[in-house]
This record gives structure tokens, C-alpha cells and sequence, in this order.
């Protein structure tokens, strides 16, 4: 063999194990749900296979799904104009601060390191009905018992902003960083104030940043479903709850595939429209 | 060793007082040991010889009082470690069971006659040896009758316990004669708005609902009413509980005055010290509840595990521990001093004055109702 | 709008974001033995009652198995695509690359019920290798994504030299590219780890009955009340999840200085 041959086949070797591993594990099973929600479930017994489109049509015109699905998308909206509104500025702050570099980097990444499930019961302590904020009440003798906080859609927002605000920090902060300040400079020298020329010049160039980092809370806050569990109450579930308890609690498999695959679309054809504006580059390189 | 062997052996030691209860207390930190050698995956090793039994049950203080009196000196003896898992709902746990490998469960701690039968409609009963379970001989014939009823050629479960779901209440806030006059319904009166609570359990709040849209919960004519009945419920409730443990914490915090309750935990906060009032209104909802062995367990060593359960010692000792009757009949065995003041409790070992799910009634519906209530529960 | 009203502001974002991690943890030494405010007394007996139960110390042998196994396979794989990707000229990368990364674009449930039902119909029902399966699917692009970051700062002469000294390539690959590559892989091998440890949302579908990861185990004890022992577990939490990448981030300092000199 020659040696242009085995450079041609080297790199398909050492993908290969990673590429079968997702088409295996994910692309194959994608394709299977799509099939499985085809299926009915039968009461007793095994799924039914065969082609009945019962699992779609209640999907898509029971009004309790749409519903739910308009709930979710406007939960994930709120925690994804919140994020942006509490992420832009620090991201910001930490791109042009002339502080302690290490400092500043522990800043944007310690907050991923700490584990999604305390992060969310930690709102318990908080909140709950012997948390900080009713001891510290109750001890300045403001209020006599325990006020209810918890358990409702604004602990759950609560909840989702604090679970994916550093991935807009992150974000934001990448393209803020690949901004010339010198551009701001020679803006402010010709005569723009800071604010017009923050306005003018920074903020479009670091859309494409705030941009992904709106996607990625997004789509990760309207995928949830450990939230509202944790924080909310019985009326607060999410499309994904929907869709953990048709697979988990119901056994309905065929019908939880269907609901999967429609949050797949919604979520996806997100993604799809980001990338065919944006390109997949500015998601990527949050994360590397 | 010959299982009857080692099971007159044990029970031996027991009557000659050798293992006493302060004893069965020392047992607790070896049994945790014990079953610490186990890996989480070593099911494998199930099948040659029985080294555990899982048995699953409803967590808190149930769970601690099966380990202490029960499954504690029946390792001791056996050498067969008890692997307790909990659940918070018995629809829950039959998923569970449905989706795991045969063998993966052994023995389930069910609620009601309905339980029973769905387990044998999705054929997950075993057929149990009665003659190795000497002890049903001492069992209430009421309680045994119902399963025979589902499943007239053999048994899959031996009685154990049972209960009422009543109104459980704060008497600081609320009266005696305040419960009684208001029955059911003061779980949606406005007055209690916030501290009110309830399970999120479906077939709970629609007996509930029947009872206050005075309908008979075995019968429920108008549903529209029913389901109205526990929307007003749940847009009272400051929240649905989700076990036991929560259904104790929030009545015994004051977070909730009033909600729905199972009467062993209740009585068991009464032994607390707090001020938890109990009462069954009428129809309130009975259970019995049952030993179930799943199929693809080992199930003589779970005929072993059954009938030591049921032994008077253990039977007694688990009851006073959980607060809940015994299947044992009061007039056959002597149930000693506490059992009889126990909520629900019933002198004559008919049974008669509890009512009970229908199970063909509650099963045939599951389906409809259980998915109109999550629905209703999301506010739909 | 001066710079110190900005300052301030991302101070009060950064505490937002650590203060109630931070109530954790110091709970989690609170003597009260409910718990909650006022503390009482500092003391360590929530952290004994851990260690005491059986349960939590099994959950948390179960994760660390669990989150070793995916960091060694996830590694493994990525480390070799990402080789492929940065030092060959692979048609189609894009592409490869979009696929590669393809599970973290798909929501996380949906990969779990996908997975969980595909693996269930070839006879792979709820288990230990199931809940592999998806935690080195899930984990395999972060980890791409790190080591492929890493690699491209790596120099390829030092190979070639190598090479052209009559190395053979699997000798150059073992005593020249694999050190150079170990910082890339250690990072990569820790990402996937901490995420595998973390992860709750696909684990809840595939983790059989009787078994419980860390998370899980804190989300089942949250169903009966917030406990002063959840905190503790939450404290041990953050110090492996936080605790590993500083150590981690430290030894490579270290190790890249003692090169530099």
C-alpha cells in the first residue's frame, strides 16, 4: 500500500469509532422513534407495530399539547430575555475589566463546574418556608409565618436563569473578546459618547455572540424537565415532562416517541434557521 | 441448609427470647454491612443460590419499621439480605416493574385489591405454595378472600396490613366538631385556602371528589362534578404531596392544617407529640394492603420471608412500629395493647365497616381517568 | 452609565449566581438538626450521617464507576476523531464535525427516550450498560470539542522530526504525540467525567430500578424535604465537580511550567 493510500485511509480509522458510536447510539435511535411513534400501545401486551397515525394526530391537535407547548416556549422566552439582560453587561464587564486574568476566568467558568441539581434545589434554601429570606423576614419581626415562595412559574424561571445564565456570560463574552477596542476608541474619538458608541459599534458586532448564547438557553431551558419538577408546582410542567412521564410513568412508549419528535421539530427547526443565518462556528466555539 | 430448617431455627431463637427487640435494634448497623458488600449490579449472582430479596414498600417510617422488626433478624438467620427500595405511588412502581428485567423485583408492598389485580392482568403474579406459609392459617378470611376473588386457583401475595385514607387535620386550627360537620368537603372549603394539602395520587382525589359531591365512590354517576370537585381542590392546595414522608413534614411544619392522609402516618405523628387530629368521614378510603411476589423472583425464599413476616412476633412488633393493623385475626391471636387503639382498626376481623376500591370499577377506568388528571392537574 | 455601575451589577449577577450555592454548603456544616436557618453551631455530623448511609454511599460508588468508564471511552473516541479532524484534511469535515456534535444540538430528552427505546428493542432494557451508552454519547462531543481546542496549539514538527529520524509512526505516535497530547487528553477525559458525574436529565430514563447515580439520589431524597444531609451531599458534590477541574487546571500549570523551564 502506498503511503498517500494509507494517509487517504488513516483519519477514516480513527474516526470510525467515534462516528459508528453517534450513528449507532444517536442518528439510528432518532430514526427509530420516528418508526415507534407510528406504533399503538396496546393495553396489556406489547406495542403494536404497524403504521396508525393516532399518536401524531392527538399530538398535534389536542389542544392540552398546544397548551403545554406554548407554555414552555414562553418560559424558555422570559429565561432567555432575562439571562441576556443579566449576562450582557457582567460579560462586559469581564472582557474590558483590568483585573486578575485567573480571577476573571474563574468567573466565567466556575459557575459550569457546579452541579445542575444543586444548583436548582439550592432556590429551596433560599426560598423555602425556612430558607434564608422567610428566617431573615420572620427575625426583623416583618412578617409572623413563613410566606410561600416557592412552587409556582416564577421559582421555575428563577430556577432556569440561574441553571443557564453561564452559557450566555460565556457567549457573549467570546464575541465581546474578539472585538477591536479600538473601534470603540476611534468612535469616542470622533466625537460618539461612550453609550452611542457602545450602541453603535460593540453591541452589532457582538450580536452573533448574544445570538448563540439566546439559543442555547433556549433550547436547553425549553428541554427541560428536572426544573420544573424540583421547583414547581403540579401546574408548571414543561413539554419535556410531558414526555418524561408518557415514557417512564405511563409506558406509553409510541406516544412519548411522537411527543419527542415534536419537540425534536420545534426545538430543531430553531437551530436550523440559527444555523442557516449564523452557522454552526459561534455555538462551537462557546464550548470549546 | 433445608429452608424449613433454617426458618424453625429462627423462629426458635425467637421464642426463647433470644433476639429481642434492643436486639433487633444492634442488628440495624449490621445489617447495613451486610448489604454494603453488595454491589448495585451484582444481580447476576441471583441466580444459583438466593444471597437477597428485594422488596420495595412506601419509604419513612413504614420502611424503617419492615428493617427493624423484620428483614433485619431474617438476615440474621438466613444469611438472605433484605434490599428495601421505596416508591412514592403504586402507578409509579408498576411502570418500574413493567420496564425492568424479570427478577429485578422480588416483593412488593401493594395497596388494595385493585393493586392485586393489575399485577395478574399484566401476568406478573407468581403462584405461591401456601403450605410453606404455615402463618396465613392466623390471617383475617376477609382479607384473603378479596385476592381469591382476582385469582380464585392460587394466591400471588399474602395480606400484611391495612388502613383508611381520612382527613388528617390541625387542631389548633380546626375543631373536632368542626371535621365532623364539614366532612370531606372542607378539603375545598375557601376558608382553608393555602393549607390545604392532598396526594397527587389520581384514584385518591377522585374518590375524594365523589365523597364531596356526595356520590358513592364506587359508583360515581357525575364526573363533570367529580373532576370540578378537585379542580376546586387543587386551586386551594398550597401542594399535591408525593409521600409519606412529605405528607408528615408538611402537616407537622404547619405548612398544610388539613388534607387527605394514610392513618399509620398519622398516628405515627400523634406518637410525635404534635397536635394531628384523625378522622375517617363516611366512606372514607380503606385499604388492605398485601406481600406481593413479583414473577422471576426466587420464590421460595420469599415464601420464607412471607411467613416469618406474618409470624405474631414480627407481625405485632411491624404494626406497632408502622401503625397499621395487622392482617393477623383478632380473635384467632392476641394483639396486645396498642394495635387496638390504632385509626382503623377493626375488633371483629370482618372488616365490614371499611370501604373498599371496587377493583374491576377503579381498573376498568384507570386508563381514562388517570390520564384526565394529569391534565386537570396541570391546570387544564 | 459609568464603569462602576457596571462592576456593580455583574457583582450582584456573580452573587446571584454563587450565594445560594454558597447557603449549601454552609448548611451543609450546620448543627440544627432540621437543618435550616438560624445555625446553630458549625459541625461535621450531617457529612457522618452520609458516609453512615448506605444508600448515598452506594449512589456515589455507583457515579464514580460510572463516570470513570464514560471518561475513559468518551476519551478514547474523542481523542482520535479529534486527532482525524485537526491533523488530516478530511472531506466533508464540516459535516463529520456537525454529526460528531450532533448529540448536544439534540435536547437531551430526546437522545434519552431515542436511546432508551432503540437499545430496549435489541434487548438492552434498563441498565448499567444502557446508562454507559448514553453517558459516553452525551459526553463525546464536549470532549471533542476541548481536545480538538488543544490539539491545534500542538506543533506538528517535533513528529516529523521524529519521523524523519527512522521512527517508525506508532513509535513517534507513543513517545512523542502522546505526551504532547496528554494535557488535551487529561482535560477532555475530566470534562467528561464532572459532566457524566453531573448528569441527571438522561439518566432518569435509562438507569435501571433499585439504582441510583449521586443526582438522582438528591433528587429522590428532594421528594420528601429539603434535608440537611442533602446539602452535605450537595457540598461533596461541588468539591468533586469544582474541586477536579481546579486540580486539574493546577497540575497542568504545573507540568506546562516545569517544560517551559
Amino acid at each position: 500500500m502506498s503511503v498517500e493510500a494509507r494517509e487517504k485511509r488513516q483519519p477514516w480509522i480513527l474516526l470510525s469509532p467515534a462516528l459508528g458510536a453517534v450513528t449507532m447510539l444517536l442518528l439510528v435511535p432518532l430514526i427509530f422513534i420516528v418508526v415507534y411513534s407510528f406504533w399503538l400501545r396496546s393495553a396489556t401486551g406489547p406495542d403494536v407495530v404497524g403504521f396508525h397515525l393516532d399518536n401524531w394526530e392527538s399530538t398535534l391537535t389536542d389542544p392540552f399539547y398546544r397548551f403545554i407547548l406554548f407554555n414552555t416556549l414562553k418560559i424558555a422566552a422570559i429565561t432567555t430575555v432575562i439571562c441576556a439582560l443579566l449576562g450582557y453587561p457582567a460579560a462586559y464587564f469581564i472582557t474590558r475589566s483590568s483585573g486578575n486574568k485567573m480571577l476573571l476566568l474563574l468567573l466565567l467558568m466556575l459557575p459550569f463546574w457546579i452541579s445542575y441539581i444543586i444548583r436548582t434545589m439550592s432556590w429551596i434554601n433560599i426560598l423555602g418556608s425556612s430558607g434564608a429570606v422567610n428566617t431573615f423576614l420572620m427575625s426583623i419581626g416583618l412578617i409572623s409565618s413563613p410566606i410561600q415562595m416557592l412552587y409556582n412559574e416564577v421559582t421555575v424561571i428563577l430556577g432556569l436563569v440561574h441553571f443557564l445564565l453561564p452559557f450566555m456570560v460565556l457567549n457573549i463574552y467570546v464575541s465581546l473578546d474578539g472585538i477591536d477596542t479600538n473601534l470603540e476608541d476611534a468612535a469616542t474619538s470622533l466625537g460618539a459618547t461612550r453609550w452611542q458608541s457602545f450602541l453603535q459599534v460593540t453591541l452589532p458586532l457582538s450580536l452573533p455572540g448574544l445570538a448563540a448564547g439566546g439559543l442555547l438557553c433556549f433550547v436547553l431551558g425549553a428541554g427541560t424537565y428536572i426544573t420544573p419538577l424540583v421547583l414547581g408546582g403540579p401546574q408548571d410542567a414543561m413539554f419535556a415532562n410531558l414526555v418524561f412521564e408518557a415514557i417512564i410513568t405511563q409506558l406509553n412508549w409510541p406516544l412519548g416517541s411522537a411527543l419527542s419528535m415534536a419537540l425534536l421539530l420545534v426545538l430543531g427547526s430553531l437551530v436550523a434557521i440559527y444555523n442557516r443565518f449564523l452557522g454552526m462556528s459561534q455555538l462551537t466555539k462557546g464550548l470549546g | 441448609m433445608d429452608n424449613t430448617k433454617r426458618y424453625e431455627r429462627l423462629l426458635e431463637r425467637y421464642r426463647n427470647g433470644d433476639l429481642d427487640r434492643r436486639r433487633f435494634l444492634g442488628l440495624l448497623g449490621a445489617a447495613g454491612l451486610a448489604y454494603g458488600v453488595q454491589t448495585p449490579f451484582a444481580r447476576m449472582a441471583l441466580a444459583q443460590e438466593v444471597q437477597q430479596v428485594r422488596f420495595d414498600g412506601w419509604g419513612g417510617v413504614v420502611s424503617e419499621a419492615f428493617r427493624r422488626y423484620a428483614f433485619d433478624p431474617y438476615t440474621e438467620e438466613t444469611g438472605i439480605t433484605v434490599v428495601d427500595g421505596t416508591f412514592s405511588g403504586g402507578d409509579e412502581y408498576l411502570a418500574q416493574v413493567r420496564s425492568s428485567q424479570e427478577g429485578e423485583y422480588n416483593i412488593a408492598h401493594l395497596s388494595g385489591v385493585f393493586d392485586y389485580a393489575r399485577y395478574v392482568n399484566f401476568e406478573l403474579d407468581v403462584e405461591l405454595n401456601i403450605d410453606n406459609i404455615p402463618n396465613m392459617s392466623l390471617v383475617m378470611d376477609a382479607l384473603t378472600n378479596a385476592f381469591r376473588s382476582i385469582t380464585p386457583d392460587h394466591l400471588s401475595a399474602v395480606p400484611y396490613n391495612y388502613g383508611t385514607t381520612g382527613l388528617a387535620y390541625n387542631r389548633a386550627h380546626i375543631s373536632d366538631e368542626e371535621i365532623r360537620e364539614k366532612g370531606a368537603s372542607i378539603l375545598i372549603d375557601p376558608a382553608y385556602e393555602g393549607k390545604i394539602g392532598g396526594w397527587s395520587d389520581w384514584r385518591t382525589r377522585l374518590w375524594y371528589a365523589a365523597l364531596q359531591t356526595d356520590q358513592s365512590p364506587n359508583d360515581i354517576q357525575d364526573m363533570d362534578a367529580a373532576w370540578d370537585a378537585i379542580r376546586s381542590h387543587r386551586d386551594l392546595a398550597l401542594k399535591y404531596w408525593g409521600s409519606g414522608a412529605e405528607l408528615m413534614s408538611l402537616l407537622a411544619e404547619e405548612e398544610i392544617y388539613v388534607t387527605e392522609g394514610w392513618s399509620g402516618r398519622i398516628a405515627a405523628l400523634q406518637e410525635q407529640g404534635h397536635d394531628i387530629g384523625y378522622y375517617d368521614p363516611p366512606n372514607s378510603f380503606g385499604w388492605q394492603e398485601c406481600l406481593f411476589v413479583i414473577k422471576g423472583s426466587p420464590v421460595e425464599a420469599c415464601e420464607e420471608l412471607l411467613n416469618f413476616m406474618l409470624e405474631p412476633e414480627t407481625s405485632i412488633a411491624v404494626a406497632e412500629g408502622q401503625n397499621y393493623p395487622p392482617a393477623l385475626d383478632g380473635t384467632k391471636v392476641d394483639l396486645g395493647d396498642k394495635i387496638p387503639t390504632l385509626p382503623a382498626y377493626d375488633p371483629s376481623g370482618t372488616l365490614e365497616a371499611l370501604t373498599f376500591a371496587d377493583p374491576e370499577y377503579w381498573n376498568g377506568n384507570e386508563a381514562e381517568w388517570s390520564e384526565t388528571f394529569s391534565r386537570v392537574q396541570r391546570g387544564f | 452609565m459609568g464603569w462602576a455601575a457596571i462592576r456593580t451589577y455583574t457583582i450582584l449577577v456573580y452573587l446571584f449566581m454563587f450565594l445560594p450555592v454558597a447557603v449549601v454548603v454552609l448548611l451543609s456544616f450546620n448543627q440544627n438538626q432540621f437543618g435550616s436557618f438560624p445555625m446553630t453551631g458549625l459541625s461535621l455530623r450531617w457529612f457522618e450521617a452520609l458516609w453512615n448511609n448506605e444508600a448515598v454511599m452506594r449512589a456515589f460508588r455507583t457515579s464514580v464507576v460510572l463516570g470513570l468508564l464514560t471518561a475513559l471511552i468518551s476519551t478514547t473516541l474523542g481523542v482520535l476523531a479529534s486527532l482525524a479532524l485537526v491533523r488530516y484534511s478530511v472531506p466533508g469535515k464540516n459535516l463529520i464535525t456537525t454529526i460528531l456534535i450532533a448529540p448536544i444540538l439534540v435536547p437531551e430528552v430526546v437522545l434519552a427516550v431515542a436511546l432508551l427505546l432503540f437499545l430496549n428493542w435489541l434487548g438492552i432494557g434498563k441498565s448499567f450498560a444502557l446508562l454507559l451508552a448514553g453517558h459516553v454519547i452525551f459526553t463525546l462531543p464536549f470532549v471533542i470539542l476541548v481536545v480538538q481546542a488543544r490539539l491545534v496549539g500542538i506543533r506538528r514538527d517535533v513528529e516529523e522530526a521524529a519521523l524523519s529520524l527512522g521512527a517508525s509512526p506508532v513509535q513517534t505516535f507513543f513517545s512523542i504525540t502522546l505526551p504532547l497530547l496528554m494535557p488535551a487528553v487529561a482535560a477532555g477525559g475530566l470534562f467528561a467525567f464532572t459532566i457524566s458525574f453531573d448528569d441527571i436529565t438522561g439518566t432518569l430514563f435509562w438507569k435501571p430500578g433499585g439504582v441510583e447515580t449521586v443526582p438522582t439520589q438528591i433528587f429522590s431524597m428532594l421528594r420528601n424535604s429539603i434535608s440537611p444531609e442533602i446539602n452535605a451531599l450537595g457540598t461533596v458534590m461541588i468539591v468533586m465537580t469544582v474541586g477536579l477541574p481546579l486540580l486539574g487546571a493546577a497540575i497542568a500549570r504545573s507540568m506546562a511550567l516545569k517544560r517551559g523551564a
